[in-house]
């Protein structure tokens, strides 16, 4: 939980890191590894994005921080301490915003977590409605889901995030469903906000520019099945970051070979299975 | 406002009122003065489906009425006999007492064949025990009618009260039930992923996550069951009963009484209609976000 200190022994695991450690994960025998021994860190306050193919398994890996599925093999950290099963210090925010509770309004919606853990309803709403700011929603408190656009539903998902205080986010691809243009805003405004939240943020993506605009560092996952992470790039461009800078172009060139040669190979290998 | 052609009647016009939707004539009272059509058209369009409905309903009196002229059969009585004779029932107070005995048995076995029905499909749709254990038996129950528990229902609970509220159950049970855990199943995965993201516990998630989230296919299911009812009222009543629109019917067609039992089927039809009207508007007016929230499109 967010509010409890750091277990004893795990006194050098910074609040908010994240650890995995030879990962495996299937649906059992028989059917191929989705995971194949994947190992990454993402330190307390990083940016960390997570980059591959469609089907390579990015989400598993995102569903295993959260606890909504438990490794075959090897171990999965927050705070230093084992994951066992979702909790409140460790918030998803999914791509689909049928997570959202449609009965309830958006303010609803956002005291929902607070809630659930028996807060007060007067500092649950006060809460909120700073969250909502954050996010940019206010005045849309008395909104059903149902009402809102997908990138006003994506912002309710965030308010709903960060009303929690996690230390850890978990975005699975939120922007994948949005219009360019509202993708684009929400960017820009999730960078501006990751810079003065400093929480920590595994954010999946396959769009190669939205790793590069958003990512202190990102991993590039294998094709599946059996994918791990190929090799991690720390974005050194300061921010903001302009999509048109040489420096960007550069190492979106580089991302971008280093996908394809991944998506070659993977192609290769299923070729030489028939 | 394009949809309008000159002679005031075009596909979109049509397509409203088979919505009975009043649709483009609300549009047309927005306009400023100038731009709205003559009075005599925007009346027409505004009250373009009350009056297709007053002329679809009036058509079917001619026919029955032409029907009953033709034949000249005491089988095939005129509308005027039938309006006569329902006048004549509502006189001597029989039509309301058999309305008040059909809408206690129907109301009773209603109610607690959603009481019965939301919680048990709540509990198939969420434990595969339960469901494993109750659904050969929900199944094969399904396809057998209330018609045919009639005579045994009357054998065991009597020919009083309990045999007809029984049947009105039995009807509304499955239907709500199915269409309950066919809404726990349709519960976006996200939901309850967030759910237990932030702590649900076993009851919250229950109460605040499972049972809203399955209202709309609950209600569904017992608008269905509630328009059956009508129809299962009249099986229940068919045998061993002294009172309801059911027992009306079949009387008054043994006594050869064909207008008072084409009233009382009169009557039966007309409380359906009214029944799923006011389900469906309390629907509309408490229930209208209880749908998921991506169904409404963006």
């Amino acid at each position: 939980m967010a509010t409890e200190p750091v277990a004893a022994g795990s006194q050098a695991a910074e609040q908010g890191s994240i650890a995995v450690r030879d990962v495996s994960f299937g649906f059992g025998s028989g059917r191929p590894e989705v995971l194949d021994d994947v190992t990454f860190d993402v330190a307390s306050g990083e940016f960390f994005v997570l980059l591959g193919p469609s089907g390579c398994g990015k989400s598993t890996v995102l569903n295993l921080i959260a606890g909504f599925e438990q490794p075959t093999q090897g171990t999965v950290l927050a705070s230093g301490r084992p994951v066992a099963g979702a909790a409140r210090d460790r918030v998803v925010i999914f791509q689909d915003s049928d997570s959202l509770y449609g009965w309830l309004t958006v303010r609803d919606n956002v005291t929902f977590p607070l809630r659930v853990q028996g807060i007060a309803a007067r500092e649950r709403d006060e809460r909120a409605l700073a969250a909502l700011k954050v996010v940019g929603l206010k005045g849309h408190e008395d909104k059903y889901p149902g009402e809102l656009s997908g990138g006003m539903k994506q912002r309710t998902q965030l308010a709903r995030a960060l009303v929690l205080d996690a230390p850890i986010l978990l975005m699975d691809e939120p922007f994948a469903a949005l219009d360019a243009q509202t993708r684009s805003i929400l960017q820009d405004e999730l960078v501006q906000l990751s810079v003065t939240m400093r929480r920590t943020v595994l954010f999946i993506t396959h769009d190669i520019g939205e790793a590069i605009l958003l990512g202190d560092r990102v991993g590039i996952m294998r094709a599946g099945p059996g994918s791990s992470i190929k090799e991690t790039i720390v974005v050194h461009l300061s921010r903001p970051r302009r999509r048109g800078s040489a420096e960007f172009g550069a190492l979106y060139d580089r991302i971008h070979r280093s996908i394809s040669e991944e998506v070659q190979q993977a192609l290769r290998r299923e070729d030489s299975l028939l | 406002m394009t949809m309008t052609s000159r002679a005031g009647i075009s596909v979109d016009r049509l397509e409203a009122a088979a919505r009975r939707d009043p649709g483009p004539a609300d549009v047309g009272d927005a306009l400023p003065p100038a731009q709205r059509k003559p009075a005599s058209r925007a009346l027409l369009a505004r009250h373009s489906p009350w009056i297709l409905t007053m002329l679809s309903v009036a058509a079917g009196v001619v026919v029955w009425a032409i029907a009953s002229r033709t034949l000249d059969s005491p089988l095939f009585p005129s509308p005027l006999r039938i309006a006569q004779a329902l006048i004549e029932s509502i006189g001597n107070g029989t039509l309301l007492a058999d309305i008040a005995v059909s809408v206690r048995r129907i109301a009773i076995g209603f109610v607690l064949g959603c009481l019965v029905g939301v919680p048990l499909g709540l509990a198939m749709g969420l434990f595969p025990l339960v469901r494993a254990f109750c659904d050969p038996v929900v199944q094969f129950l399904r396809f057998v009618p209330p018609i045919a528990w009639l005579i045994p229902a009357i054998m065991w609970f009597g020919i009083g009260e309990t045999s007809k509220i029984a049947i009105i159950f039995y009807m509304t049970v499955f239907l709500v039930l199915l269409n309950t855990m066919t809404g726990v199943a349709a519960i976006p995965r996200n939901q309850l992923r967030s759910a237990e993201n932030y702590g649900v516990s076993g009851w919250q998630l229950f109460a605040w996550i499972v049972f809203p989230a399955t209202l709309s296919y609950s209600v569904a299911g017992a608008r269905i069951a509630m328009g059956n009812s009508f129809a299962a009222v009249v099986g229940a009543e068919l045998i061993a009963a002294n009172a309801g629109l059911g027992y009306r019917i079949v009387d008054s067609g043994q006594w050869m009484a064909m207008d008072q039992m084409f009233g009382a089927m009169l009557v039966l039809g007309l409380l359906g209609i009214a029944a799923d009207r006011l389900a469906r508007l309390l629907a509309t007016r408490f229930l209208r976000h209880y749908v998921h929230a991506d169904d409404h499109g963006d």
